[in-house]
């Protein structure tokens, strides 16, 4: 017997389950369309129950409500899609916390996520919470590899598709969506950071943990690895952000997540994060010449969306104005700082959201 | 009365469905509209209108 030769214990538990019945049933789910396209965890009632259990609301409190399609999210049903996306029952009080966000943030009830900008929901979690469910806020944070992060984050998306219906092609109409649709949960990394963390920033205490919601469409990196000024590299992240190609409507919004080098450079030189978010906003801009060149040079009398002068919708040009600012006001932008500590490496997150408003962060309930 | 491009009939139909109307007609046009000029948007409208008035019953 090969367990006696290597001296291996026999199994305590045998499998009750034929490793078969478990695939016939992730087929099942697959054939019922309730997947991102990845296999998805089988729910029974008993695995229902220990989400459930990490919770203090009661499983029919709605969670999320899109009254244009008729359509609300349970607290049952999240921890479903929760269960289904591979989380475990200790990450619930974070993934309630998302739902948290969304709701407060507005833009997802209003029909975001079927539009064919093809957005994404961005959740940044802070505090403690963190270490205690092994959520990545270090390398490779927008990467693969971190249980936490993969799950959490697509457990919103399963919902999105299993609760609400957003099956691309149909009630998802994005034209070309984004990966982050898949899952997009990253985590501050605190420890590596000059400043304040994201929460503290926004009112809550460091003991707190905390999620914040965005909607975003594009994860754009900064590289910048031999400057130690800050303005060189105040003027990489502005350029980003004031580049054309993203603007939809008049001005945009912006997360920018710092490696901890780069936010090194902004705070051995005496930068707050308000100081980088000044001289981002003064700097990124359009000429209108340039805005001309691409046919944003005019905003839609109705939509507030940008489009060429000439446009049957277009407003009158305030040629007054120029260069034209892409954000609204400084407080349109964020900072946060993730990832590792090994390169000059940063990332703008384009955002849909508040222009100028507070980001929507709620406190992670129902933990020690 | 709702009026969209080709490309959205898909989500127009799943939309009809979610509020229980899932025969509920709708007028289509060729797909893009948002770039258009006014004189193409001019025609577009006039292509339209029988379409637009049969749904609404008028009688002609």
């Amino acid at each position: 017997m090969a367990a006696a030769i290597h001296d291996e214990p026999p199994l305590a538990e045998p499998p009750l389950v034929a490793a078969d019945e478990i695939r016939a049933a992730m087929e099942y789910y697959a054939s019922q369309q309730w997947t991102d396209g990845l296999p998805v965890v089988p729910v029974t009632e008993s695995y229902l129950a220990e989400f459930l259990a990490r919770t203090s609301r009661d499983p029919g409190d709605v969670v999320l409500a899109m009254p244009h399609l008729n359509r609300e999210c349970s607290v049952r049903l999240a921890a479903i899609n929760a269960a289904m996306a591979g989380c475990l029952p200790e990450y619930f009080p974070v993934v309630l916390a998302a739902w948290d966000a969304l709701a407060g943030e507005g833009y997802v009830t209003r029909g975001i996520w079927q539009s064919t900008t093809g957005t994404a929901p961005l959740l940044v979690v802070n505090g403690p919470i963190r270490t205690q469910i092994g959520l990545n806020s270090a390398g490779n944070v927008f990467g693969s590899g971190f249980r936490a992060n993969a799950t959490i984050g697509r457990a919103i998306r399963l919902t999105a598709i299993n609760v609400f219906g957003l099956h691309p092609h149909l009630l998802d109409q994005a034209t070309q969506g984004t990966p982050a649709k898949y899952t997009c949960c990253i985590a501050e990394n605190e420890e590596q950071s000059p400043w304040a963390p994201l929460h503290v920033e926004h009112g809550f205490k460091p003991a707190d943990s905390t999620v914040t919601a965005m909607v975003i469409r594009s994860c754009v990196h900064i590289e910048a690895r031999h400057t130690q000024i800050p303005e060189q590299l105040a003027l990489d992240i502005a350029g980003t952000i004031g580049r054309t190609g993203a603007m939809v409507i008049e001005t945009t919004s912006a997360l920018i997540v710092l490696g901890p080098e780069h936010a090194a450079v902004f705070a051995a030189a005496g930068w707050s994060k308000d100081d980088l978010r000044q001289f981002v906003y003064d700097r990124a801009v359009s000429s209108r010449a340039d805005l001309a060149a691409v046919g944003k040079d005019a905003i839609s009398r109705r939509t507030r969306w940008r489009l060429p002068a000439g446009h049957p919708d277009a407003l009158p040009v305030d040629q007054s104005v120029d260069p034209v600012p892409a954000l609204n006001s400084p407080a349109a932008v964020q900072v946060m700082v993730a990832g590792a500590s090994n390169a000059g490496v940063s990332a703008v997150i384009e955002s849909m959201g508040a222009r100028g408003n507070p980001p929507s962060i709620a406190k992670v309930r129902d933990i020690e | 009365m709702s009026i969209c491009t080709d490309s959205f009939v898909p989500a127009a139909r799943a939309m009809a469905k979610v509020y229980g109307f899932p025969a509920y007609e709708f007028v289509t046009m060729p797909h893009p509209l948002a770039s258009l000029d006014q004189e193409q948007i001019d025609f577009r409208a006039r292509e339209l209108i029988p379409d637009v008035l049969r749904i609404l019953g008028v009688e002609r």
